[in-house]
């Protein structure tokens, strides 16, 4: 197995962790910032049965292979924690995917140079 | 959602954790046994990558549909008053958290790194059906 095929599977497993860090953090701030009010100002309890499973999927699947990337190796404890408590955070989400981004780069800096 | 659509989800959630806890115990085996001398380097490869690729196709899609359609069953019956469920969800997450580990150290034997020695490794398959035999006894017994 060469570098560029071990490189090329923890790239892939980091462009994973991205799609579903920005799918979980767009359905809590849908569900937090949308369906909730609309749910106790509104009276309107749809929004909520709706978004409330699909994000509770979202965060499932985001565990799921948030873990599998760290198990991967290469993360500091700190980076896992932050990873995963900025998940339970409304628009924390989106800081995660700055971080993901940064491994990947990190990622590649050993065959650059 | 209708009443008539219960057992069919019930049907479901059962085959995708049968799909689930197969994969899982698979992928334990095989980890466990590349880590013995008996299996040449290049049988190690191609065990592991069909091994990988059975977790990513079959085992990942699998437990994503036994926490959607149990959580479904869940709320339909009206189990989380109960007790039983929640132990039931905290043993099931335990796998799930276990099937997460178990993949990144199938990616990472993928990617070329050599398998680490662990004296317990061994015993990750027997663990994983004892805690299946819980979830399995309090699923159907509802003792709680």
């Amino acid at each position: 197995m060469t570098l560029t095929s071990r490189l090329d599977l923890e790239t892939a497993q980091l462009r994973r962790l991205e799609q579903v860090s920005l799918i979980e953090a767009t359905t809590l701030v849908l569900l937090v910032c949308v369906a909730v009010p609309l749910k106790h100002l509104a009276g309107w309890p749809l929004g909520v049965a709706v978004i409330g499973p699909v994000h509770g999927l979202a965060f499932l699947t985001f565990g799921g292979v948030a873990i599998q990337t760290v198990a991967g190796g290469g993360w500091r404890r700190g980076e896992t924690a932050r990873l995963l408590l900025l998940a339970v955070v409304p628009f924390g989400g989106y800081f995660n995917l700055a971080l993901i981004r940064r491994k990947r780069t990190e990622l590649e800096i050993p065959l650059a140079s | 959602m209708p009443d008539a659509l219960y057992p069919w989800l019930k049907a479901a959630h059962v085959a995708a954790v049968i799909a689930f806890v197969s994969g899982l115990l698979a992928g334990a085996i095989a980890l466990a046994a590349v880590q013995s001398d008996r299996f040449p380097a290049a049988v190690s490869a191609a065990f592991i990558q069909a091994v990988r690729t059975w977790d990513r196709r079959v085992t990942t899609p699998a437990i994503l549909l036994v926490w959607a359609l149990g959580l479904t069953l869940a709320l339909q019956g009206h189990w989380f008053r109960s007790v039983w469920l929640p132990a039931k969800l905290a043993i099931v997450l335990a796998l799930s958290a276990w099937h997460g580990v178990q993949s990144g150290m199938l990616r990472r034997l993928v990617g070329g790194a050599t398998a680490a020695a662990s004296p317990w490794r061994g015993f990750v398959p027997l663990a994983i059906l004892i805690a299946v035999l819980a979830v399995v006894v309090l699923a159907v017994l509802k003792p709680l």
